[in-house]
């Protein structure tokens, strides 16, 4: 067997795909090895919900004999990937990161799942996750079948969530990519707290058959990676058309980079505030810093202001609306009772209470939130602003414990879920040793732009390359 | 070619045999390393209730937006 050099868990797609063809290693030998990683080291940061070995193996096997006869089916073949755990995997437990639901199986896979599965990527895990995707307004890191996600850069530090071991193993080395899950913030933040490049699809353009839902109307599947163009290589694979989801757009994503248009071509909208003084103080700098590089691509830089409306109160009132019918049953059955996080606990009791009234007003200010959404995109191209304020929580401390004084608005992550737009999120710098990530949201359907810009950031800058310190 | 049996709401249904079932249970899942289920009583009931505050208060913040009567809602459904 050849040995696997440490480099390759932190290969890009591309890299790895290359180096697969040029027969550097067997497939067989890449997934086990990323295998034993996972075993060995996802427990250290309770990234790791479930191994799927076996069947990782058998298919590994499978892409070496489809190689041998220089049979190729693109990017993403041997590639070894994980799966936010609310995604289901045929005759495997798929817990929804939530202990009353640590039996449950489902006897196919997500749709995701089977479009990855036809192009030769390797699943190998299931990966952890906030138990019922947080829906229920979660206050602990803790709030977890699998324990609190751990960060790969610092453990005290929390990985973000939802898409907690998501954010952890791609950080970690432990999967080249993964899929993870966006009602509110779900990619984007483990994203920018693990260092990671992260897309949230427009809605509608990646079928969510076989994942959990907690919102009809603001539920996303997308991918965490490493960089901008292995984001844009997964969404080709895993977005299209699927009559399953009543949600589907109807749309396909060819990842296509050679017709993007130019930087200067691009107008970034920005809010001066999120550059200057309005991040917490040890974020600052590294803000700035990112803000003059997309500023040295050429784009036409234009302050905006973004559109004012109570994001967080919209969509709190929405996800209780709609995961108070989905999760009715059980709320009432009082399997809620086992749930790990007792905020989340009442608040999804307190989801029972909602007048249709209150959703249907909220939902009615959401075509506000378009609607300006809409015109705010008449004057600028994408938005750019820090992806969260500061650097990762600490553990041990309640997520909503006060942090630094900050003047930004922030809002952009509730804004843009509201109105169903797309955004990428970039490794953009370090404050205390933790990885700090800049968003880009754009118009619907406008994700090839976005990675374009990303992947020329990325070009400028190694904040996408760094590792976690990890000992062992 | 798709599996016959499929669902037409994506958190999909159960479906497994006590076999399979049994199987599972006995491979277990990652260590559960979350506190303790909490006790239901006075502190849950005080939850309970910031909780219904949380939310009242939300829709008193959203019910400050104006709002034009011809405004629908932002659902999309599809024939």
């Amino acid at each position: 067997m050849a040995e696997i050099p440490p480099d390759i868990f932190f290969n890009s797609i591309s890299e790895l795909n290359a180096k697969l063809r040029a027969k550097e290693f067997s497939c067989h030998e890449l997934t086990q090895a990323f295998c034993d990683r996972m075993e060995r080291i996802g427990p250290r940061y309770n990234a790791l919900a479930l191994s799927l070995r076996k069947d990782a193996i058998t298919k590994a096997k499978d892409v070496d004999r489809e190689l041998k006869r220089d049979r190729t089916r693109g990017a993403l073949q041997g590639i070894p990937y994980g799966v936010k755990d609310l995604l289901a995997v045929k005759k495997q437990p798929t817990t929804w990161g939530a202990k009353p639901f640590a039996t449950q199986v489902f006897d196919y896979d997500a749709h995701v799942i089977e479009r990855l599965d036809k192009v030769g990527a390797i699943l190998i895990a299931k990966l952890s996750m906030v138990e019922l995707a947080g829906g229920g307004d979660y206050r602990t890191a803790a709030a977890s079948l699998t324990g609190p996600g751990l960060n790969p850069w610092d453990r005290t530090r929390w990985s973000g969530g939802s898409s907690s071991g998501p954010g952890a193993a791609v950080a970690a080395g432990l999967v080249t990519f993964a899929i993870g899950s966006e009602t509110s913030g779900s990619i984007l933040t483990p994203s920018a707290f693990c260092g990671l490049t992260g897309l949230r699809p427009t809605y509608g353009l990646v079928s969510r058959q076989g994942a959990m839902a907690l919102s009809w109307t603001l539920d996303k599947l997308g991918p965490l990676c490493r960089s901008a163009e292995d984001c844009g290589l997964v969404l080709h694979e895993i977005a299209g058309v699927d009559l399953q989801d009543p949600g589907s757009a109807g749309r396909s994503f060819n990842y296509n980079p050679k017709y993007n248009r130019k930087p200067t071509d691009i107008t970034v909208g920005y809010m001066p505030v999120d550059f200057e003084d309005g991040a917490e103080p040890s974020a600052q700098p590294a803000f700035r810093a990112a803000f003059e590089v997309i500023k040295s691509q050429g784009v036409t830089l234009k302050e905006i202001q973004l559109p004012e409306f109570p994001y967080g109160a919209l969509v709190g009132t929405i996800i209780a609306g709609e995961a108070g019918s989905i999760f009715e049953e059980f709320i009432r059955s009082g399997k809620v009772d086992q749930l790990a996080d007792p905020h989340q606990i009442a608040g999804l009791k307190a989801m029972l209470d909602l007048p249709s009234t209150e959703y249907l007003r909220a939902m009615r200010v959401r075509s506000l939130v378009k609607a300006a959404f809409h015109d705010l995109f008449l004057n600028c191209d994408m938005v750019l602003a820090p992806t969260r304020l500061g650097p990762a929580n600490k553990v041990a401390e309640p997520l909503d414990a006060p942090g630094p004084p900050t003047k930004s608005r922030g809002g952009l992550i509730p804004g843009g879920n509201l109105a169903g737009l797309p955004a990428i999120s970039l490794p953009c710098g370090f404050a205390d040793g933790l990885p700090l990530g800049i968003s880009l949201l754009g118009r619907p359907f406008y994700e090839n732009q976005l990675i374009a810009i990303g992947d020329l950031f990325q070009k400028q800058t190694d904040w996408h390359r760094r590792r976690p310190p990890m000992e062992g | 070619m798709r599996p016959e049996r499929r669902i037409t709401t994506y958190n999909g249904r159960m479906d497994i045999s006590r076999r399979q079932l049994a199987g599972v249970i006995l491979a277990g899942t990652a260590a559960a390393q979350a506190p303790p289920p909490p006790t239901t009583g006075q502190s849950g009931n005080t939850e309970l209730e910031s909780a219904r505050s949380a939310r009242r208060t939300a829709a008193q913040i959203i019910a400050r937006v104006p709002l034009p009567m011809t405004t629908e809602p932002a659902f999309q459904f599809k024939a």
